[in-house]
């Protein structure tokens, strides 16, 4: 029990630390850099306007809504204090709403989409991984390269074939939103199916690019424990082969969940841009809109929370990983 | 004469390589043991002796392939039995296998118990839980493992505990031939002895009836079996009791290998088989000779092209070699 | 060194990857040979111009023409001038007219228009049809027959402000390719910008290779120095290190990369400084890997040998730790190239890649296509290219890499 709270501890720690460190440069990075977005953003917003006095209220006003002109370690505290109460300021894109409003109407549909989809394509990319490492000939010279070449298509580009072919030459499903246009969200069968007919193109693009990757990774580590003498020994003892390969399927499965902790960042990045391409109103296109928009205290926002989903999603993985491989517990707990 | 457990009988296997070029790597090998006996099997890396033990268990996995012979396990020809019977009836429960590096051979991710589990299930699906956990603390008790192994993964035991497990894994169902491949070639001094004092007591108290122990370091197959047989590239080249073995060897392999070890001492480490200069054939093609002509000090050019036939003597004894005992002997004595 | 070269070009994987990669490569290099200028010009008017052969059609005219008779040359004619809505009115006025059309197939244009000459009658008309409609499809009628009879065109000049006839054309004047001035071959047509789309392409493939080059070369460096340091040196300055390279794994690259580029704003973001800042967010692999290598390398009797002989820090990492973890270099540089072409791709569909005016790359292309909505309005030629190399050079490198993969780790071979 001591080396399970060391284990934790450890971890915790570890996330903590993190967590520090993400909120601290996503602070900073953007002040580190030369250009002032105060002044840009005040050079956008008074347009055409030359009377130098209106620009520089205007850029007051601003420099007094950031906070830019408090000293450097005060303006992080402030930063801090209102992150901490979910307030991230006035969106200027979206004015007068609040970029956290904006934030909690996005954060549904991306984790609503993305989870379940990096999930599905973790799970099936294993079976098919396994089922190569076992099968081998000829399936497996099928299946290597496809899914090789399939884990190599970016998201954005599985996306756009996705919808081109299914959206708009067979018209099978919707090619954009999350809902159609003409409805407002309220509870009813109807919003609740086009929701789904909507999620089906952007949650298969998702599934199919991590598919890909995870065979490719599944098959390797299969192989390896096929290869391994427990599987050899298993067999002169009887047991049956679909019991063996129970075995050999659980302990590469094992490490493959934190290959999935290690590469959620990578995966999100990718899915966001995906969400783009079907004007899914996640963050990816909060944040697209953002950039395009120029909307700072959005980008800002958006990227901490992003990173905030990432860190916990990781941080839980670790510690199912922990609980459930004994060879963790053997090599940490000590 | 007690009753025969395991006979084999002109057993030829094969691997069958990616460019398939075949490589017999057991060519024709007779030989039996007697229940309450134990035999060893020496030879160099290579020789064919690990591939024999997989052999003699009746279940061919790619790339090794059954060619021809008689494989008998007390009275019972599983040679020629279809292979799911073979790994329901005889696999596990009349042979069983300890591996050359036990140190791997048990599921990391898996409990020991859950593992016997597995393992006695495959050969008595109505055996309940209960039942099945008895028979392990007894056989934990008699290797001395603590029960509390039991509810652990492999990962958490230490080498010599693994060690014992497996030995314990592999015997649970009390087999009639025990097959052990270098078992101890891993561990130090003490473990080593251990684990044989451990295989003589599960041959003495009944629980495994026959023995078949194989190694290339012979001072523990001295003090281990009651006969020796020395392999060379696929074929048996040497027979007899171990006392004759290291004492008496009459093939020049034999004589080769046993020269370079004095008086062996129980469990002594790093009298390795002794090198001889040159290296085995190439068994994708076999000579048509005496397999050991090329290494031979006293080969002629009618050991090279006649093949050379087994030739027994004394009580049980067999040698392989074209020369005369007599003859050897006199040769031997000049050096 | 000589021998390991030769088992990696063994193995069938990394030859399979090299191969696509070597012609991914050779095409940049010589199809600007053939297609010289800058890829930025902008050959076309008005966007998405469909791939194809285009005739100048004034130099058409111009040249001199041949007489060919061809069966089926006015069956061509009238099917290609019917469109599909024209199609669909005839069979409409089929309908309500009462006539059986089902027999009829609207692709079979001889079958249709021999229809429409029995049943076309412009003097009725059909009940509840708006006089709209009766126009049209008197209108429909006329263009129908006058394609058929194979009306003589006439080539008029303008001279002292009076047309006059230069030339006629019948609709059996032919004009070889050849002798037309001016025949351009696009064969990917045009973007949104009436660029040439596969010249644009193999520069943006060039570009986008140099950008994950950069990004490989950074982000190889840093993850090797501080491997280097964090395993050779160790203590203090490899906790420090790896302190600094677990947040670094942790938070996500993507991110990061989106608030420094945001940051830099558009107008310093070159693709040189796009590849700087990928790199440098990606290195952690690198580092992680070199690191680990190194510490098992580092009490090595060879490494010790040098220690004991006096030899400096950087003479024992250079000829004693390098060349060992080599091949791992080589395989982390493989893929930090892969992932950087891909995150320069995936920054510019945000908007964050390298300023748009000055370089195509991948992502550039591909974020113009989108923006303008070549994926919805049919226009494949402006994006499916470009997907399809992106995929390919990451296809080509990650073969290559589990080529090498698997010469370097014999357990994962078959």
């Amino acid at each position: 029990m001591k080396g399970y709270r060391k284990y934790f501890g450890k971890k915790i720690f570890w996330f903590v630390l993190t967590f520090i460190a993400a909120v601290i440069l996503n602070f900073i990075l953007p002040r580190l850099m030369p250009a002032d977005p105060v002044a840009s953003i005040t050079g956008k917003l008074a347009g055409g306007n030359t009377d130098a006095q209106a620009v520089a209220q205007i850029y007051e006003r601003y420099q007094e809504e950031f906070g830019t002109n408090l000293p450097m370690h005060q303006q992080f505290f402030k930063f801090v204090k209102n992150a901490i109460h979910g307030n991230f300021g006035l969106s200027f894109s979206q004015y007068p709403r609040s970029v956290s409003d904006i934030i909690s109407s996005a954060i549904g549909w991306t984790i609503a989409l993305q989870l379940p989809a990096i999930l599905v394509g973790w799970l099936l990319g294993n079976l098919l991984g396994a089922l190569a490492a076992y099968i081998r000939k000829g399936f497996d010279k099928v299946l290597l390269p496809v899914s090789l070449f399939l884990s190599n298509v970016p998201a954005f580009g599985m996306a756009v074939v996705l919808l081109v072919v299914f959206g708009v030459y067979l018209k099978v499903a919707p090619t954009a939103g999350g809902y159609a246009f003409d409805m407002i969200p309220h509870l009813s069968w109807d919003f609740i199916k086009s929701v789904i007919s909507h999620y089906q193109l952007p949650f298969w693009s998702i599934v199919l690019v991590s598919i890909g990757g995870q065979a490719v990774g599944m098959r390797s580590m299969s192989i390896y424990e096929l290869n391994a003498d427990y599987v050899k020994y298993s067999r002169f003892l009887g047991i049956k082969d679909r019991k063996i390969v129970g075995y050999v399927f659980r302990n590469a499965m094992l490490p493959q969940v934190t290959g999935l902790a290690l590469s959620i960042g990578t995966m999100v990045g990718g899915a966001l841009v995906a969400e783009i391409i079907f004007s899914y109103p996640g963050l990816g296109s909060t944040m697209y809109s953002a950039v395009t928009s120029a909307d700072y205290p959005l980008i800002s926002a958006t990227t901490l929370i992003i990173t905030v989903m990432v860190l916990i999603v990781t941080f839980l993985l670790d510690i199912i990983y922990g609980f459930i491989d004994p060879r963790v517990k053997a090599a940490q707990f000590e | 004469m007690g009753k025969v457990m395991l006979e084999v009988r002109n057993l030829k296997t094969k691997y069958v390589t990616r460019f398939h070029e075949d490589v017999y790597a057991v060519d024709g090998v007779s030989f039996a043991i007697e229940e309450g006996k134990s035999l060893g099997i020496a030879g160099e890396s290579g020789c064919g002796k690990s591939t024999l033990a997989l052999s003699m268990m009746g279940y061919y996995f790619p790339p090794l392939h059954y060619m021809s012979g008689d494989i008998i396990i007390d009275g019972q020809n599983i040679s020629g039995m279809d292979p799911d019977t073979v790994r329901k009836t005889i696999l596990g429960n009349e042979i069983a296998y300890i591996p050359q590096a036990a140190m791997n051979a048990l599921n990391p991710t898996q409990k020991i118990i859950r593992f016997l589990e597995d393992v006695v299930h495959a050969h008595d699906p109505k055996a309940t839980k209960k039942e099945i956990r008895e028979m392990a603390e007894a056989r934990f008790a008699e290797v001395g493992l603590p029960l509390e192994a039991l509810d652990k993964h492999a990962v958490e035991l230490s080498g010599g505990m693994k060690q014992r497990t497996v030995i314990a894994v592999s015997t649970i169902l009390n087999p009639k031939v025990l097959i052990a491949d270098e078992p101890s070639s891993a561990l130090d001094v003490t473990s080593q002895k251990m684990v044989i004092k451990m295989m003589r007591q599960l041959m003495e108290s009944g629980h495994v009836k026959s023995m078949l122990f194989i190694t290339h370091e012979l001072p523990l197959l001295y003090n281990v079996t009651d006969d020796i047989m020395v392999m060379y590239a696929g074929q048996i080249v040497e027979k007899g009791t171990a006392k004759e073995m290291v004492f008496d060897p009459v093939h020049p392999y034999s004589h080769g290998l046993m020269g370079s070890i004095l008086v062996p001492e129980e469990g002594t480490r790093g009298h390795k088989l002794a090198a001889i200069p040159g290296a085995p054939p190439n068994l994708k093609h076999p000579p048509d000779g005496c397999r050991f002509a090329a290494r031979c000090k006293y080969a002629t050019a009618d050991c090279r092209y006649t093949s050379i036939p087994e030739k027994t003597f004394g009580e049980g004894r067999m040698y392989r070699c074209l020369m005369g005992i007599d003859e050897l002997k006199e040769v031997y004595s000049h050096e | 060194m000589k021998n390991t070269i030769k088992q990696v070009f063994h193995s069938p994987k990394f030859v399979g990857g090299f191969v696509i990669f070597v012609a991914i490569l050779l095409t940049m290099i010589i199809y600007p040979l053939f297609n010289p200028g800058n890829p930025l010009q902008q050959v076309s008017v008005g966007t998405f111009a469909r791939p194809g052969t285009y005739v100048s059609l004034y130099d058409a005219t111009k040249a001199t023409s041949n007489t060919l008779r061809l069966p089926d040359a006015d069956e061509k004619r009238v099917a290609a001038s019917l469109s599909a809505e024209d199609r669909v009115a005839m069979v409409e006025y089929f309908t309500t007219m009462g006539i059986d059309i089902s027999e009829l197939d609207t692709e079979d244009t001889d079958a249709l228009l021999q229809m429409w000459d029995d049943n076309y009658d412009p003097s009725v008309r059909p009940k509840g049809m708006t006089s709209a409609k009766v126009n049209y499809y008197k209108r429909l009628n006329t263009s129908l027959q006058d394609l058929k009879s194979g009306d003589t065109l006439v080539i008029a000049e303008e001279v002292d402000g009076e047309l006059v006839e230069s030339k006629k054309i019948t609709t059996t004047d032919y004009v070889r390719t050849g002798a037309v001035a001016n025949v351009k071959t696009l064969p990917l047509g045009t973007d949104n910008f009436g660029r040439d789309v596969l010249k644009e392409l193999v520069s943006a493939t060039g570009t986008s290779i140099l950008i994950g080059l950069i990004a490989g070369v950074v982000a190889t460096l840093i993850g090797l120095t501080f491997g280097l340091l964090a395993g050779y040196v160790g203590g203090f300055l490899d906790d420090f290190i790896m302190f600094i390279t677990n947040i670094f794994t942790v938070i996500p690259g993507f991110v990061l990369l989106i608030l420094i580029t945001y940051s830099i704003g558009q107008e310093q973001r070159g693709a040189a400084v796009v590849a700087t800042v990928i790199g440098l967010t990606g290195w952690t692999w690198t580092a992680r890997s070199v690191r680990s290598q190194v510490i098992s390398l580092r009490n090595r009797d060879h490494v010790n040998l040098s220690k004991l002989s006096g030899h400096s820090l950087i003479r024992i990492i250079l000829t004693d730790i390098l060349p060992y973890i080599a091949s791992y270099v080589v395989m982390a540089f493989i893929l930090q190239v892969s992932s950087g072409i891909l995150a320069e791709a995936q920054l510019s569909m945000l908007g964050l890649g390298p300023q748009t005016t000055k370089v195509p790359t991948l992502g550039l292309m591909m974020n113009w296509a989108m923006l303008y909505s070549a994926h919805t309005n049919g226009s494949w030629w402006a994006y499916f290219p470009v997907i399809l190399v992106i995929t390919l050079i990451s296809f080509s490198l990650n073969l290559m890499n589990t080529g090498l993969d698997q010469v370097f780790n014999p357990t994962l071979r078959d």
